[in-house]
């Protein structure tokens, strides 16, 4: 038990990061802890991730000259990117709404993607930049938390958490990683958001988007915004940023994945395809206006290039 | 033939540590199997090295892992998961989960996140619950489970048209019907085999062979499996999940 | 952290600065220093090299040939080194690159089979293993980013099968029923493919010996690093068998006939 506590406990963890850094050559010699449950975690088995670095002076130019497509679009391994994330604090909790398209170059490669990690029942993460860095260090940070509840017998707060996380990028810092997550959850202040990123930047705030579609989420979300949004309208409003992003941005699009974080946890909204979102709308859900979030259903009957139903019959006939 | 250009700077050259082997992979998962496929070229620029080389692995009864990218990285990869998993065999007595093997991979691909392996991993099985699934991975470790998905040198060829033929993507059923959720063994194997015919004659770095891994659900009929040409089994346990191979020459040209 | 749209997922360059808001273009670097940077550069390139190595299946095991010439840059410096060295007694291996890594190879090679020879436990190291030994050593020399500048083939012949595998400096490894490396996978390895490929249970001995003589005239006419002395190297159920150095015989008659490129276009 002992050791099991010493070889999460957090006092010093980028100094163990930076330790292990220097001294593991990969994992040539195991703990224990490789033959036995961890054996999925077998990185953490020494206590903190260990990583292999390249034996060259600098490895983060290593890196860039091998994986950044941007300045070489000829390199080989190309991590995706593009995103649309947003959350927002109102009076009945935090709304979580994310794009779900990831792009290499400009080729979609998945179109499916859950940028929502599910920390634990009370925690999200909203993944942007490198999809391994989100995945990975927030899976970790869900560890994490849950000792924190197993040493203090209460849950961790979004504070302490976020913190978590950023500290432990910050100690990244200049190494390469890509992340810029907000961290939502629900404890003993109320409703929190923190914008961490992998700067190390940890910004507490109402309201945040991050990614490539930001600009556009944030134009419909600031003017939509207020504390006493009902559930239905701030839903709706998670879902309509995201929409208008989905629309405007190409590396944003595909569905859309609203989540609500409420005081007992946080619940899965739905999945909405952006495409049907702006024909057909949402569908019958709370919030719905019934109709799609395009404009040409707003401009019927005032264009050549939209005209009154009973004139496009007549022109379809002439032809 | 040489880069002439890198040949006149010879003080300038500095050792990269990857190269690219060309060839596609590819796993679809139905309602109680799962079908993972990959060719067998291996190539280097315009010179094919070898015609068999295999990228599709057998991990467990109930796992199979298809790698693609830089061959060295990715066979080291492959002896390296099958090293965690026997060790998990020895500690448990039982074979990793198949959700449990793709975490692991996660886990092993980020632990070289600053020096990556060039590798793109499917893991293709059936979860303990007995559905088919596919796990894809990218180089640094980020996974999703799908019901499809084809990774390497054609997948930007693969890719649309198992959009078009699992998913149904941009089609309406027509009225009165819907599509199916998910599709026979015989009709996803048919998909395969033309989805790597028709890379084979438009991607230069795909052909020679094609290596298709099923995995059948504990309990189930071979659904029209049984009459297949060049189907082998490789299944180790009894009364568990049962592992097929079924190997077709593609073009060699 | 970086918000300029495309540039996310992408490790962020320091010495660039997107905004333009640092005053200098190339920005001070705080980071550790390291004194003895130039010291552990360890990659170097290839000083004395050797050239192609070619390989072949026949009916009674494998044959390979390799020329005895170590190049140094467009100098042919050493006429005489042999580049085809047997391990064991089932195993040839045969190097092209750099010739210094490939006599540290040799060196290696011959402790590992002095250690398993010394141990006496009735294992004996065939060419499976050889060549899984060396692609390991391989691949972990080029994940120090201190590769082994070789590319080398490894034929065998054990338990009444043959082996025929390829490794080269990155860790790659493939076999095949012809294998050739440096320019004779782009002239030697067609001919071979060609002479080869459907007929490893039925060329004899006399026939892979010309289907490679032929192979290695053919290289020494258009690779400017070969030579024309050569040795071929037969692994068979009789064992390994190197020959002394054969004279290629060459006639540059050909060359008259020649026109169309070069000097002379007339």
């Amino acid at each position: 038990m002992n050791t099991f506590v010493q070889r999460f406990a957090e006092s010093s963890a980028t100094k163990q990061i930076l330790a292990g850094n220097a001294s593991v050559v990969e994992d040539d010699d195991f703990s224990d802890a490789a033959w036995g449950s961890e054996a999925g975690f077998g990185s953490l088995a020494k206590g903190v991730p260990s990583f292999m670095i390249p034996s060259v002076p600098d490895p983060a130019s290593f890196l860039r000259l091998h994986t950044d497509d941007h300045a070489d679009p000829s390199c080989r391994i190309k991590i995706q990117h593009g995103t649309t994330t947003l959350a927002f604090r109102f009076q009945g909790g935090v709304i979580v709404a994310v794009d779900s398209r990831a792009t290499a170059g400009s080729y979609v490669a998945s179109g499916t993607v859950k940028k929502v990690i599910e920390i634990n029942p009370y925690l999200l993460g909203t993944m942007a930049g490198g999809a391994a860095d989100c995945q990975y260090w927030e899976t970790y940070l869900g560890m994490h938390c849950r000792l924190h509840e197993l040493r203090n017998r209460e849950r961790i707060s979004v504070s302490a958490a976020s913190k978590y996380l950023s500290n432990l990028v910050y100690s990244y810092k200049g190494m390469g990683l890509s992340m810029g997550t907000m961290i939502c959850g629900w404890d003993k202040t109320g409703p929190a958001v923190f914008y961490v990123d992998s700067d190390g930047t940890r910004l507490k705030g109402d309201l945040f988007s991050v990614g490539s579609g930001s600009t556009f989420a944030y134009g419909v979300l600031d003017q939509g915004y207020r504390w006493d949004l009902t559930d239905a309208e701030a839903q709706e409003l998670g879902r309509r940023s995201i929409y208008a992003a989905g629309h405007r941005d190409a590396f944003s699009g595909n569905t859309c994945n609203l989540y609500h974080v409420k005081e007992n946890g946080w619940e899965f909204i739905g999945n909405y395809d952006i495409t049907s979102l702006h024909y057909d709308g949402p569908g019958n859900v709370a919030g719905s206006p019934g109709h799609g979030y395009g404009y040409e259903l707003r401009v019927e009957g005032h264009s050549a290039s939209n005209p009154p139903p009973e004139v496009a019959q007549a022109i379809t006939a002439e032809a | 033939m040489p880069d002439m250009a890198a040949l006149a700077h010879p003080q300038q050259r500095q050792f990269n540590p990857y190269s690219e082997n060309g060839g596609t992979i590819l796993a679809i998962a139905g309602a109680d199997f799962s079908v993972i496929a990959g060719d067998t070229r291996q190539s280097e620029g315009y010179s094919i090295q070898t015609r068999y080389a295999p990228k599709v692995f057998r991990l467990t009864d109930r796992a199979v892992l298809a790698v693609n990218g830089f061959a060295a990285d990715g066979n080291m990869f492959v002896k390296k998961v099958k090293q965690r998993l026997e060790w998990y065999r020895h500690a448990h007595a039982k074979d990793m989960p198949l959700r449990a093997i793709a975490r692991l991979i996660q886990t092993m691909l980020y632990a070289r996140r600053f020096f990556p392996y060039y590798v793109y991993n499917i893991l293709g099985g059936i979860e303990e619950d007995g559905t088919g699934a596919v796990y894809s991975f990218d180089p640094v470790g980020s996974y999703e489970r799908e019901a499809c998905r084809a990774a390497g040198a054609a997948s930007s060829l693969v890719q649309p048209f198992l959009d078009n033929q699992i998913y149904f993507k941009n089609q309406r059923p027509a009225a009165g019907t819907s599509h199916p959720a998910h599709l026979p063994l015989p009709t996803v194997l048919s998909i395969v085999i033309d989805s790597f015919t028709s890379a084979t004659e438009r991607h230069i770095e795909v052909g020679d062979g094609l290596e298709m891994y099923v995995v059948l659900a504990k309990g189930r009929t071979l659904q029209g499996l049984e009459g297949i040409r060049g189907m082998q089994e490789l299944t180790a346990t009894e009364d568990g999940e049962r592992v097929f191979i079924v190997r077709r020459d593609l073009k060699r040209d | 952290m970086d918000h300029f749209p495309t540039n996310w997922g992408r490790p962020r360059n320091d010495a660039f600065d997107a905004y333009g808001t640092h005053p200098i273009h190339q920005r001070p670097y705080n980071g550790p220093k390291d004194a003895f940077a130039d010291g552990v550069q360890h990659t170097q390139q290839p000083i004395v090299t050797g050239t192609s190595v070619l390989a072949i299946k026949y009916k009674d095991g494998i044959m390979m040939a390799a020329d005895n010439l170590a190049s140094y840059g467009s100098l042919a410096r050493f006429k005489d080194v042999q580049r085809l060295c047997p391990v064991g007694q089932y195993t040839v291996i045969g190097a092209g690159g750099d010739m210094s890594d490939f006599q540290y190879i040799q060196h290696i090679m011959e402790e590992l089979t002095i250690d398993e020879n010394s141990a006496q436990d009735g294992h004996e190291l065939g060419p499976v293993e050889i060549h899984e030994y060396m692609s390991q050593v391989m691949y972990a020399r080029r994940s120090k980013m201190d590769p082994l500048w070789n590319s080398l083939i490894i034929g065998g012949f054990k338990d009444g099968k043959r082996f025929l595998s390829y490794v080269d400096l990155l860790g790659t490894t493939y076999s095949a029923s012809t294998l050739a490396t440096g320019y004779g996978s782009y002239i030697a390895q067609p001919l071979l493919r060609k002479a080869v490929e459907g007929y490893e249970d039925i060329l004899t001995e006399e026939d892979a010996r010309k289907v490679l003589e032929n192979s290695m005239r053919v290289l020494f006419y258009r690779d400017a690093r070969s030579l024309n002395k050569y040795q071929i190297a037969t692994i068979t159920s009789a064992g390994v068998n190197i020959s002394d150095s054969l004279h290629l015989e060459t006639s540059w008659s050909f060359a008259e006939g020649i026109r169309g490129y070069g000097a002379q276009t007339q």
